[in-house]
């Protein structure tokens, strides 16, 4: 979002002294002359190790100037393209010293290699600190991937797997400190693509298990639980899943949210996972995916019977749980389009929940006066 | 045009009391967004310079809608927006900066508002038909489009390529007879690849469900025509029903499940509900009334949530969003 640039800072007053103003003035100074400083380097094509610590100090400053990010791309794409010359350039041979030609082979790299591997590495490092800042920011996780793009195009395989776990223990770090972070998420998957494509081997299990854990030390960890179903369907077909071992795992996850939701019925992120459940149970939805293979009309009903049952229970001593009206008029309405008999479900029932539905949650009105209309009560 | 935040602040005027009846303050509005400019001597300013343009898009768009549309003179919006234009055809967000998607899609936004695309044909021979070809150059082999040549892809800025092409008039729809510039087939493709089972859409295939990202993926189906074709009736009780739950009891709207509010959804979610018909499963009233209470009603601008700082882009989505619930005296807004 474009928003990035404008601070929301509370309660602060501005201090409008002339003390103050002349600061500002100074650092408005400073400020521009860094950025004229950069500027004229780079239009001099000056991509010199001086260039990079002068892009470091602004972009210290202001990691939302995404022009500045570009320059420094290019410093390092000027250091990596003279690298990997001086392979061909015998006088520049000459000069290396034996101590890097005996690190770089201990390596398993050439001495360009390791060079390009140290200068990526050291960016990596710079970043560290700015993404702890500014852990929102796009252009600090974009530099990120072209950082990782680029070592995984220039150094052999296990060079670049290492940088690659390296940021995968970053992206943990990231998304412990704020679980809900979509970059760090984004950049995960990311992460874990390029590791399965390097490495031929899938990563499906630890990451399913990684989702797990999260979910462990936080039951109200939405994104971990977005994650876990949306490795779910992989992770089965890998297993070369029978349809016992499918009905097994979808039964382990009923009985993992229906106990997280007895203990609290309120809580949006377990609504959304028994929803991502009931979902792969609706041939309606063009989005969801298959668990039970296969899925007859006998496993909807038997499954929309034993929730609805369920979800009847958590009412007592939640009745102004609005999520359970909810989850009943949907799954009785699906109930309902499946089997077309009453067995189950009443019309009194049916109304009797939305009645309480637009009691608690006026807010929606205007969407219960569709439902009451659509469910024809 | 200052991204500055301040220095008033949302929920009040300098007493912090809330006026009783609770008003648009228009005049305020638009003289803190003609302020916006001089503020040179703020840090600030300087270090918002990459979003410069769209701070005028932002600025200039609010005053439109506030029915105030000459308050920024055309001819210096439009000396800025053109020391703006690449060799490419993209436009920076200032001079000296690096041109990409989201700036040509302000740049190409405030021409359509300020009718300047003779202009542009005059200062740049076939100067549209430049814009759209660094546009569509950006497209990639999935069917998204890149930001800039660095890479990074996001449906914000395939929203930001079908916006930007359809106000040029060089969409492949709106010229049947020539060979299409982008391709809409796998751009359509790649955002239904983007839509979640709970019926909203992510910035990536696989990732969650955002309003911002449900925003961009509706607008650009929307402008492509295949909304409800798409959608169909279930589809959009489906995403309506997540959008009406970004309503919380302060009136205000989140962008996804257990965050906080932010006058700017006002604009996200209620441009995606109207787009599929669904505006009325939010209440309006009380998301009016928050929107209000966002304004600094002393020194003027909208902030993210009453009590904090104002600034250009929530003053812009608070109003469009005042604007679709059809609040009187606004210029009526188009939700794609």
């Amino acid at each position: 979002m474009a928003s990035h640039g404008i601070p929301r800072v509370s309660g602060t007053s501005v201090d409008r002294s002339e003390q103050a103003k002349e600061k500002e003035r100074r650092q408005i100074e400073q400020y521009n002359a860094l950025e004229t400083d950069v500027v004229e380097r780079i239009k001099a094509k000056d991509y010199s190790g001086a260039t990079l610590q002068a892009t470091s100090n602004l972009l210290s400053q202001n990691p939302e100037y995404y022009t500045i990010w570009n320059h420094r791309r290019l410093v390092l794409q000027d250091a990596i393209v003279k690298e990997l010359r001086s392979e061909q350039d015998s006088t520049k041979q000459a000069e290396v010293e034996d101590a890097d030609i005996t690190a770089a082979q201990k390596a398993g790299l050439t001495v360009p290699q390791q060079e390009i591997a140290l200068l990526l590495k050291e960016d990596l490092r710079f970043l560290i600190p700015l993404l702890k800042q500014y852990p929102k920011c796009y252009w600090i996780w974009n530099h990120r991937s072209w950082l990782l793009a680029t070592a995984t195009k220039h150094l052999p395989a296990p060079s670049a797997v290492e940088l690659w776990q390296g940021e995968m223990g970053l992206v943990t770090k990231m998304l412990a400190l704020d679980s809900r972070n979509f970059h760090g998420w984004g950049y995960r998957r990311t992460a874990v693509a390029a590791l399965e494509g390097l490495g031929g081997k899938s990563l499906v299990e630890p990451e399913f298990e990684y989702t797990t854990k999260m979910i462990r030390a936080n039951l109200s960890n939405f994104s971990a639980w977005h994650n876990r179903g949306q490795l779910i369907p992989r992770l089965l077909a890998e297993r070369q899943a029978s349809s016992e071992d499918r009905s097994k795992l979808f039964d382990g996850e009923f009985e993992l949210i229906t106990t997280a939701l007895y203990t609290d019925p309120y809580d949006q992120s377990l609504w959304f996972y028994h929803q991502y459940l009931m979902s792969t149970l609706d041939p309606g939805n063009k989005h969801s995916v298959s668990i039970l293979e296969p899925c007859t009309n006998g496993n909807r009903l038997q499954y929309l019977e034993q929730e609805i049952d369920s979800i009847r229970e958590m009412l007592d001593g939640a009745e102004d749980c609005k999520y359970i009206y909810q989850a009943l008029l949907e799954y009785s309405r699906r109930y309902l389009e499946v089997d077309g008999g009453n067995k189950k479900v009443t019309t009194v029932d049916m109304k009797g929940w939305l009645e309480e539905l637009r009691k608690i949650d006026p807010l929606r009105e205007g969407r219960w006066k569709d439902l009451e209309s659509k469910m024809k009560l | 045009m200052s991204l500055a935040a301040g220095p008033g602040r949302g929920g009040g005027g300098a007493q912090g009391q809330l006026p009783e009846e609770l008003q648009l303050v228009v005049e305020k509005h638009v003289a803190y967004i003609q302020s916006l400019d001089t503020r040179r001597e703020e840090l600030e300013y300087h270090l918002t310079e990459h979003l410069r343009i769209s701070g005028i898009y932002w600025g200039l768009t609010a005053l439109h809608l506030l029915g105030h549309p000459d308050a920024l003179p055309r001819e210096g919006v439009l000396d800025f927006v053109f020391i703006c234009l690449h060799e490419n055809g993209g436009f920076s967000p200032a001079p000296g900066h690096d041109p990409h998607m989201l700036y040509t899609l302000s740049a190409v936004q405030i021409l359509a508002m300020v009718d300047g695309f003779g202009e542009l044909e005059k200062k740049v021979p076939d100067g549209k038909t430049k814009v759209a070809r660094y546009i569509a150059s950006l497209q990639r082999a999935n069917g998204t489009f890149a930001g800039d040549e660095w890479g990074e892809t996001d449906t914000r800025f395939m929203y930001g390529a079908l916006n930007a092409l359809s106000l040029l008039g060089l969409l492949p729809q709106q010229q049947p007879d020539q060979p299409p510039m982008i391709d809409i087939p796998a751009a359509m493709a790649h955002v239904k690849a983007c839509q979640n089972f709970d019926g909203g859409f992510g910035s990536e295939p696989g990732a969650e469900s955002h309003s911002g990202q449900v925003f961009t993926c509706c607008g650009a189906l929307s402008i492509a025509g295949e909304i409800d074709s798409y959608l169909g009736e279930a589809g959009k009780d489906r995403l309506g029903a997540w959008l009406s739950e970004r309503q919380l009891p302060s009136g205000g709207l989140n962008g996804r499940p257990e965050k906080l509010v932010d006058v700017c959804y006002s604009w996200w979610v209620m441009s995606s509900m109207a787009m599929i018909d669904r505006l009325h499963w939010i209440d309006k009233g009380k998301l009016t009334a928050f929107i209000l209470q966002c304004q600094d009603a002393d020194e003027g601008g909208l902030a993210d949530r009453p009590g904090d700082m104002v600034d250009v882009f929530h003053t812009v989505f608070g109003i469009a969003g005042l604007s679709l619930l059809g609040h009187p005296g606004l210029v009526e807004v188009d939700a794609a």
